[in-house]
């Protein structure tokens, strides 16, 4: 269904792809980042290893969505170090206190 | 190449099953840890408060501390106080039975030692006595050193499955988690591996030698050279095809959107919210070549959600409820969103209804169609403009859409050769300075705002920077006069010293 018999190619218009460049503030919000943020966060204040363990699963989510690595990559290692930290708490301290009494 | 595996692994039916059961699974662990958690810290709770109680007793009644609280007696202890129990004449087994059965991972002996005490004065003590042994059974959880093991070995010796099992349940956070993320990493390789198959299967139908895009473009890709790369990959479920070189546009950039088949978790809310893989052809025409057209086509839903969010079209273009007279016109699930029934009439020719969007057609092609938007006042950084947006078939049915692909150079040499009759043209004329003095108006209004506030902002800061100083100055002269008054001070203080 074309509408023209001759070719409509024209090589000397063509150009190069240029990327768009893309303002940071209209990149995607990374959700699950922010979610392993809460989740890091309540696993380190109520000792609660369900939180801990559940930003550890929304970090790989946020690592498996990345798309651009320095802006992402800040969020999710926040999330990573709280999710680190709500387990050395969670795991190790127990020991501690089994071990005094 | 992946076939045979990924069909092993991943046939897209028996896949979504897979991934149902796995979830089916994920909840019912959860729910059995919730409900596990729970009746556990309860047990702690209890045994805290209890333990006080139980120390009040013991200094009380100093024999109660015969009571076996560690260690079972041996079962010798059994037989023989059964026996004078049975000689005393009358006891009331009936309640100390009753209260066994109900705490099953007690140990049998208390009842038997409770025997001898009358069972109105120890009302409620077998409860108090139940919490250690609870917490020796589950103390093994955290990981405890050697001392806490060693004891709760021989309360492991009486109840052992009991407390296998519930070593097991202790621990299923970690193992619901731990398998949840094995999943999750398997799914990120697998489904990042689909995604990549569907991408190139869609290059393959329409973008390689001799296809739609071949024929109606001189540069395939985003690259520089012949043997450039068809794809871009951003991200892992998004893929950019790029094509350039051809007569009324400057390019074209294909944007495929491909469901986040890597993403176990996005996996899982799609399975109850469904999505598509889409893809979004932008053209971008030559200035010269696109005369004023305000258009778009969806279906029903759509185009009314599209009337009023797309800026141009609210602008400049109204709903189109039924076509012009004594013509056929699209199919009834379509709407039209024009700025003139002139421009409608003319972009919906015989050959695209024939093919695609009339009736018949668009029974069988009308599923992989969201929806097309040309035009001339696009908001973004290229103003003329044709957006096309379709579903994408899976990578065995590709050839289902070729007609809607085939949409996209039929519609760019249409639009290219498209000239406005001279009375619409006045219209869309009258239009299009209509708005234009809108928004420069606004614009002109915003920049008065931005210079009034710039300047409130700057007589502020001076005030702020004025009052500053002046405190400074203060300051300053405060110190001074506390330095001079020291000094007068000073003095005196050595005269006192002196006499």
């Amino acid at each position: 269904m074309s509408l023209s018999g001759n070719d409509p190619r024209q090589p000397s218009s063509a150009k190069p792809y240029k990327p768009q460049p893309v303002h940071p503030d209209n990149l995607p919000v990374d959700y699950s980042g922010f979610i392993a943020i809460i989740f890091g966060v309540a696993g380190v204040m109520f000792r609660y290893k369900l939180g801990s363990w559940l930003a550890l699963i929304f970090c790989a989510q946020s690592l498996a969505n990345m798309r651009n690595l320095e802006t992402d990559l800040k969020q999710i290692s926040t999330g990573f170090m709280f999710a680190v930290m709500g387990m050395v708490t969670n795991y190790l301290s127990p020991a501690r206190a089994a071990v005094k009494t | 190449m992946a076939n045979p595996r990924s069909s092993f692994l991943l046939s897209p039916r028996g896949d979504t099953l897979l991934y149902l059961i796995a979830l089916l699974s994920i909840f019912s662990l959860l729910l059995q840890h919730i409900s596990t958690a729970a009746t556990a810290d309860s047990h702690f709770e209890g045994f805290d408060a209890e333990d006080e109680i139980e120390d009040d007793s013991l200094l009380l009644q100093s024999s109660l501390s015969d009571l076996p609280r560690r260690s079972p007696p041996p079962s010798t202890t059994l037989t023989t106080s059964s026996d004078p129990e049975s000689h005393h004449g009358p006891p009331n087994p009936t309640s100390p039975d009753s209260s066994m059965p109900s705490d099953s991972d007690l140990p049998r002996k208390p009842s038997t030692s409770f025997d001898y005490w009358d069972e109105d004065e120890f009302e409620g003590f077998p409860a108090e006595v139940t919490p250690p042994e609870v917490t020796k059974d589950t103390e093994p959880t955290t990981p405890a050193d050697g001392s806490v093991t060693a004891e709760s070995d021989e309360t492991a010796k009486v109840s052992e499955p009991v407390s296998f099992t519930k070593r097991i349940r202790s621990y299923t956070i970690e193992i619901t988690c731990v398998s949840f993320l094995i999943m999750f990493t398997i799914n990120f390789f697998t489904g990042r591996k689909e995604n990549e198959t569907l991408a190139l299967a869609w290059a393959a139908r329409f973008a390689s030698r001799d296809t739609i895009f071949d024929k109606n473009f001189s540069l395939l890709g985003v690259g520089e050279g012949d043997d450039s790369p068809l794809l871009l990959k951003e991200g892992q479920n998004v893929f950019k095809f790029y094509a350039s070189g051809r007569r009324f546009c400057q390019g074209l950039l294909a944007t495929m959107e491909l469901k986040s088949r890597h993403d176990l978790i996005a996996r899982l809310y799609n399975m109850i919210v469904p999505c598509q893989d889409e893809i979004t052809f932008e053209v971008y025409m030559n200035e010269d070549s696109m005369d004023h057209v305000v258009f778009a086509l969806a279906k029903r839903k759509a185009a009314k959600a599209m009337q009023k969010e797309v800026v141009d079209l609210q602008r400049f273009a109204n709903l189109m409820p039924s076509g012009p007279n004594g013509r056929k016109w699209v199919a009834d699930e379509l709407t039209a969103i024009t700025e003139s029934k002139e421009v409608a009439g003319d972009l919906i020719t015989e050959t695209v209804l024939d093919q695609v969007f009339g009736e018949k057609a668009f029974e069988k092609f009308g599923k992989w169609f969201i929806s097309m938007h040309f035009s001339d006042q696009h908001q973004s950084t290229h103003r003329k403009m044709l957006v096309l947006k379709f579903a994408i078939p899976d990578a065995n049915h590709m050839a289902e859409m070729t007609r809607l692909v085939a949409l996209v150079p039929y519609y760019i040499d249409l639009i290219g050769r498209y000239k406005l009759s001279s009375q619409a043209r006045s219209k869309t004329e009258a239009a299009r300075s209509k708005v234009a003095q809108e928004v420069y108006k606004e614009l002109q209004n915003a920049r008065q705002e931005a210079l009034q506030r710039k300047k409130a902002e700057r007589r502020k800061m001076m005030e702020e920077a004025e009052s500053k100083l002046n405190a400074e100055a203060l300051r300053k002269r405060e110190a001074k006069e506390r330095a001079r008054q020291l000094k007068k001070a000073m003095p005196k203080i050595k005269m006192s010293r002196g006499a």
